[in-house]
């Protein structure tokens, strides 16, 4: 089955699970967060640590959505609003808020989250191509869905996060 | 720098570290000769060791299997002495062997990039021009170097160690996480003590707190000192750039350097290298007058760059003269009139039109140079001196030349300011940029919102208040324009750009303190009203304000929307 452009985009940059020798697909391994009642999910690979969210400091002119910058350990790491930067409403930080540190083309980033959900695996044979509107809503930082149970995980492409919002 | 998939990449970069300073010499005592013999001198000091070192760079480049810079080292020794022993054909030759140690100060530059230049065309040039000569000797007798060098060399070998720089940049990291430890370490026993004398067991936790502040303070000195090196590495640059941009530009320029051996942090060298060769460039292009025209205008054809390095205090000052046509202030008032910079009555202060020049759109070359490729402003020039947290300004006499100065921080990790509050987050500004704090009464500050003007000394400044240029605007909760903005507002921070001076209103005064500082991630893109960030004793992140940036008026007030 030829899988669609988003998909396969998606798909390639995880990290591959070793299959267990009765499976022959691929598996996704998946850090699964959520902002409001909705699901997200990075992979695994790119993701360096989720920390507790420390002060963040504002930086004036900061390009948008970018939050401001935190203190990670003697490091100055910026801030991505992620919320805002999906096309949702702000919200407060709760004590469940946490930033999920990544590393995008070589650039350590921050992504404020409103809670981390777990880490999981998923087979390849889940991931679907997003629908219209999440795509368009995302400004085309979701180009992928993966199913799991009775939900839909929004997979959040983090190098298209910054691209559009600079 | 270095290739990394090269097998001998680490001894390549130590190749290059050796040879690159001995290129550039031989580049320069090449231009020397050319100076000396159009002159009728003979200058026979001056070829010896010229063939000394292309002797050396030929031995190193053949060990590390690097052809085309052996061979054209090896010519280059060959053309030298047919020039040293054939007086004939200096006229001709020595342009050749100008241009030859040029490329061969490229080759040894390139060779750990691994991008080098080609040499083929000009080897074969050089050789037609050596079969020319009659009077070469068939098998030309080397100079050797001396053999004073050689035990000097030694001498050097024994008190000096090579160190990488990234290894120094990994140290002063690590003492900046230090610094902060300990701010957070004094902090937190003041925190334990404040409002009472401290039990005996407490003072004497505050007081090896400030011993181990001492110390670092010390230890932060001497890696500064390591750090440091003769600014005539980035002057050595410039020879040849004045020589081939002048011949370019049809005019007759002379580089004269002075000071070379004044010390700067290696960041601050590396990094004012590209606004220099801007201030030299306009010089070239835009200073400097046709030699015909100078010499109606009574001047000798031949034109003077000079670079000068001193060192003052904690910072070191750096100009850039020449003595071209000057500035024409009538004409720069015009155009800061036509961008809405200067009030379109009035005759402010010569100094101060001046200073104009290093807006935005005032300065931006008119013709794109053909070295650069591109036109490039002096507003670019004092951004990037400001962010080393230096100044720049400028003075002119009209037909005489113009002096760019340069106030050079000597080292750009430490930075003393004044920690400022405003609505609740805190900034740091350089000391430096700060002509005076004041606390401001009811009615002055009345006056400083409403008319956006002050009276400090005498003269009347602009003022602006900080949420302003710092821009609260955010897609979350923090509201766009908060109703009062000057609200807390209690005191009047003078900034002084190079010319002139602007109030900026703040809540409160924190205190003078060290900051480390680090660098703006490329994530944050550049913000215009801020430097760099720091990390404070409690942890928490800062930002460093462009206070020279906010304080030359560049940076507009900008409304809530």
């Amino acid at each position: 089955m030829k899988r669609a452009e988003g998909v396969l985009e998606f798909t390639d940059r995880l990290q591959v699970a070793a299959a267990p020798a009765a499976a022959v697909e691929r598996e996704l391994h998946l850090l699964i967060f959520a902002l409001g009642p909705e699901p997200y999910a990075v992979p695994v690979a790119m993701v360096r640590e989720v920390v507790r969210v420390a002060d963040i400091t504002r930086v004036p002119d900061a390009p948008l959505h970018i939050r401001g910058v935190m203190n990670l350990r003697g490091r100055v790491l910026p801030v991505v609003e992620l919320r805002t930067r999906l096309g949702l409403e702000a919200a407060a930080l709760t004590p469940a808020s946490r930033v999920v540190v990544a590393e995008v083309r070589g650039r350590i980033v921050g992504y404020l989250v409103d809670r981390v959900v777990q880490i999981t695996r998923l087979g390849e044979g889940s991931v679907l191509d997003a629908p219209e509107e999440v795509r368009t809503g995302s400004a085309d930082a979701i180009t992928a869905v993966a199913r799991r149970g009775d939900q839909l995980l929004r997979l959040l492409a983090l190098e298209r996060v910054l691209t559009a919002g600079d | 720098m270095t290739a990394p998939d090269h097998p001998f990449a680490a001894l390549l970069a130590d190749y290059v570290a050796e040879c690159l300073p001995l290129a550039e010499d031989v580049l320069e005592r090449s231009l020397a000769l050319e100076r000396a013999w159009a002159g009728g001198e003979e200058a026979a000091d001056l070829y010896g060791p010229l063939q000394g070192l292309l002797h050396t760079i030929k031995g190193n480049s053949a060990m590390m299997g690097l052809r085309p810079a052996q061979e054209l080292a090896h010519a280059l020794e060959d053309l030298a002495e047919s020039l040293a022993t054939g007086p004939a054909r200096r006229r001709d030759g020595v342009e050749v062997l100008v241009r030859g140690t040029g490329l061969l100060a490229d080759l040894v530059r390139s060779a750990a990039i691994g991008d080098s230049p080609d040499s083929a065309h000009y080897l074969e040039e050089l050789r037609r021009f050596l079969d020319q000569t009659v009077d070469l000797p068939a098998e030309p007798a080397r100079v050797e170097r001396r053999g004073g060098d050689r035990r000097e060399d030694a001498d050097r070998m024994v008190t000096t160690v090579r160190v990488e720089s990234h290894r120094l940049d990994a140290l002063l990291e690590a003492l900046g996480e230090t610094m902060i430890a300990q701010a957070g370490l004094r902090d937190a026993v003041k925190r334990v003590t404040r409002g009472r004398r401290g039990t005996p067991e407490e003072s004497g936790l505050d007081q090896a707190v400030l011993a181990l502040g001492r110390t670092l303070q010390q230890l932060e000195q001497d890696l500064m000192e390591t750090r440091l090196l003769p600014i005539a590495t980035v002057f050595g640059r410039f020879t040849r750039l004045v020589r081939d941009l002048a011949r370019g530009e049809g005019k007759e320029v002379r580089l004269e350097a002075a000071g070379g051996d004044t010390r700067l942090d290696k960041t601050v060298i590396d990094r004012m290298g590209e606004p220099l060769v801007h201030l030299v460039t306009n010089a070239i292009i835009h200073g400097i007058e046709p030699p015909e025209q100078r010499v109606e205008l009574g001047k000798p054809a031949e034109a003077v760059i000079t670079l000068r390095a001193a060192q003052r205090g904690d910072r070191v000052v750096l100009t850039v003269s020449d003595d071209g046509r000057g500035l024409d202030p009538a004409k720069l008032l015009h155009k800061a009139r036509a961008l809405g910079h200067a009030p379109a009555s009035g005759t402010p202060a010569l100094e101060e039109i001046y200073g104009f020049a290093f807006l935005p759109g005032l300065s931006t070359a008119e013709r794109v140079s053909s070295l650069s490729g591109r036109g490039v402003g002096l507003d670019v020039v004092g951004l990037s001196i400001r962010s080393l947290g230096g100044q720049v300004s400028v003075t002119s006499e009209p037909g005489r030349g113009t002096t760019f100065t340069l106030r050079l921080p000597l080292t750009v990790a430490v930075l003393r300011s004044l920690l400022v509050e405003v609505d609740k987050e805190r900034y740091a500004v350089p000391l430096a940029d700060i002509a005076e704090t004041l606390r401001m009464g009811p009615d002055v500050l009345r006056q400083a919102i409403t008319q956006g003007t002050l009276i400090w000394r005498d003269q009347v400044i602009p003022v602006i208040d900080a949420s302003h240029v710092l821009g609260l605007e955010v897609p979350w909760g923090v509201p766009a324009c908060p109703e009062a903005p000057t609200k807390g507002r209690r005191y009047c921070v003078v900034l002084k750009a190079a010319t002139h001076h602007r109030g900026l209103l703040v809540d409160s005064l924190l205190g003078h303190q060290e900051v480390v500082v680090k660098a703006l991630d490329p994530t944050l893109g550049r913000p215009e009203t801020i430097a760099a960030t720091t990390i404070l004793g409690d942890g928490r992140v800062a930002c460093i304000l462009d206070a020279a940036g906010i304080a030359d008026g560049a940076i507009e007030a900008r409304g809530c929307g």
